[in-house]
């Protein structure tokens, strides 16, 4: 029941969030014929970016005029950053909000665990993620038509999807914790989208300066960084480890505390 | 077996006061009334009742099953009304309805239809456009729907035209004829007066008395109206006594103990004229509270 309603409620904001990405995709893998037609003004522009700048968002180690390359550029950065932006907002408003809006007062009068209810949230926010990932990537697929037969590798691709799903599943279960947590939902978007903004930002930071290299192991961006997985063709398992450690520890810790809370609205 | 029972059930707050071991019971087919001025504590017993809220204290069974481990077993047989309605803003009544009676895996249409019908309640309305009063109905109708066995009740009759207070109590006195037990909180007293059997008065989070609703009305207490032909103070000298107050040429008094005493007392007085009559649970109540 609480799933089905939560399907439905966030249904709306699923196919808003799906439209204007896939949108965007479409529109920038529609570009790659033009830049791969013209390989070489693409790397005199290359060029010209200064050295930093191509590091910090990793330009370095990727060949833009390749269509996994130009992907993980234009596309990849966008998918990843602005899932996680939907990730969080999704993931944090969900539990909150019924305390928020005074409706978990009828929630809880229903027949239903404290446990029921965290569960079947959960299961929306996951549904969701799933729906939104593999939009995300059906549409960039249908994108790639676009390089008429380029090839490329579908694992390298495949990978790639994949770091985009459970990145943002890492975000919503950080946010979901704090959904958990959280009495009103005044600053619970502030603090979530906050949290995704900081961790891009130190990504970028780990990029530019080797001084500053030890923040990539804190920043989630870094984890899936496209650059590493286009080159080595994986991604390094520790990372893809330390996601799944935090996500399932936070699911945990919602649930527990969710399990004690006092909720008086 | 009593279907609800307290005992020295506490829940402390850090900051706030929380109540402080609360301990009666209410039996089956009773209508229980628990009364007290705002912020004395009704709210808090409810929700730890429902384990919204944990108690950091004693215990507490519904049906005999203890409100913490058992919590979702109970609240198959409890229907709720919140003093506070709130409900999701992108539902019209009647998904409200639906969805709530999902909870239950049974579905009564025609009990639906009827409760809404009598309550005078549009079903096909968005519940973001009701008024309070309205957004109650859709409560009641919430609450009843599953035909509970234990109804409880926080401050029903709030922003509820007298109407539909009427309608309310018909609907709860139709409940109890079908055995149901009915808690519910109030701060109008003459609500309670009129439908309770027992009342467990609570004051800054301690039970202060539970009594039967006749008891406290007829035997214990008397409002005495005196008339003098002068004003005069308010010093009658009587044991029994527990407020006089002057109002102009008359003395008001608020008494509990032996009638005889009492007559005695007042045969020695000028006055011109007497009237006795049962307090009203106001007054009654007014006493407590300022224990």
């Amino acid at each position: 029941m609480i799933f089905r309603r939560e399907m439905k409620r966030n249904l709306k904001s699923l196919l808003i969030w799906s439209c204007i990405l896939s949108g965007l995709v479409i529109m920038m893998l529609s570009l790659y014929p033009q830049m791969a037609a013209d390989q070489q003004a693409v790397k005199e522009m290359m060029d010209v970016y200064p050295e930093p700048l191509k590091k910090a968002f990793g330009m370095d180690k990727i060949n833009f005029g390749s269509i996994l390359g130009f992907f993980a550029i234009e596309v990849y950065m966008m998918t990843t950053l602005v899932g996680s932006i939907y990730a969080a907002m999704l993931a944090s408003g969900i539990l909150v909000k019924e305390e928020n809006d005074k409706t978990i007062e009828f929630l809880l009068s229903k027949p239903v665990n404290r446990s029921e209810i965290v569960l079947h949230k959960l299961g929306a926010v996951i549904a969701n993620l799933l729906l939104f990932n593999i939009i995300l990537t059906l549409t960039s697929l249908l994108g790639f038509q676009f390089a008429d037969g380029a090839a490329y590798s579908g694992k390298v691709f495949a990978l790639l999807a994949f770091a985009t799903f459970i990145l943002h599943l890492t975000i919503a279960a950080v946010s979901f914790l704090m959904s958990a947590i959280m009495r009103r939902t005044r600053n619970i978007l502030s603090l979530s989208l906050g949290f995704v903004f900081i961790s891009y930002f130190l990504n970028i930071t780990a990029g530019v300066a080797e001084k500053f290299a030890f923040l990539k192991y804190v920043s989630f961006f870094k984890y899936v960084d496209a650059g590493d997985i286009i080159v080595h063709e994986s991604i390094r398992a520790l990372f893809v480890w330390i996601m799944l450690i935090v996500t399932v520890l936070c699911i945990s810790t919602a649930f527990m505390y969710y399990k004690k809370k006092d909720i008086a609205v | 077996m009593s279907i609800v029972a307290l005992n020295q059930l506490t829940k402390n707050y850090k900051q706030n006061r929380g109540i402080m071991n609360i301990t009666f019971t209410i039996e089956e087919g009773e209508v229980f009334g628990f009364i007290g001025p705002n912020g004395a504590g009704k709210s808090t017993t409810i929700r730890t009742l429902l384990n919204f809220i944990y108690p950091t204290g004693g215990s507490a069974t519904i049906f005999g099953k203890d409100v913490v481990k058992h919590s979702k077993e109970i609240r198959r047989d409890v229907g709720y009304l919140p003093s506070e309605v709130h409900y999701y803003d992108d539902m019209r009544v009647i998904d409200l309805l639906v969805y709530s009676e999902k909870f239950y895996n049974k579905s009564n249409k025609q009990r639906l239809q009827e409760l809404a019908e009598r309550l005078d309640l549009e079903l096909t309305r968005k519940i973001e456009d009701l008024s309070f009063g309205n957004r109650k109905k859709v409560g009641i109708v919430q609450a009843l729907l599953h035909e509970p066995k234990l109804l409880i009740l926080d401050e029903p009759t709030s922003s509820l035209d007298p109407l539909m207070q009427n309608v309310f109590f018909e609907l709860i006195a139709e409940e109890r004829k079908k055995g149901s037990t009915i808690f519910f909180s109030s701060h109008i007293l003459s609500e309670v007066q009129k439908m309770c059997d027992r009342v467990a008065i609570i004051k800054d989070g301690q039970l202060i008395q539970v009594e039967s609703i006749e008891k406290l009305t007829k035997n214990n207490f008397k409002t005495v109206m005196l008339t003098f032909d002068k004003p005069t103070k308010p010093n009658i000298d009587l044991s029994g006594i527990i407020q006089q107050e002057a109002q102009g040429n008359h003395i008001r008094l608020l008494y509990s103990g032996n009638i005889q005493e009492l007559l005695q007392c007042l045969q020695q007085l000028p006055i011109q004229d007497i009237r006795i009559e049962e307090p009203s649970l106001e007054e009654v109540f007014m006493h407590y509270y300022e224990k």
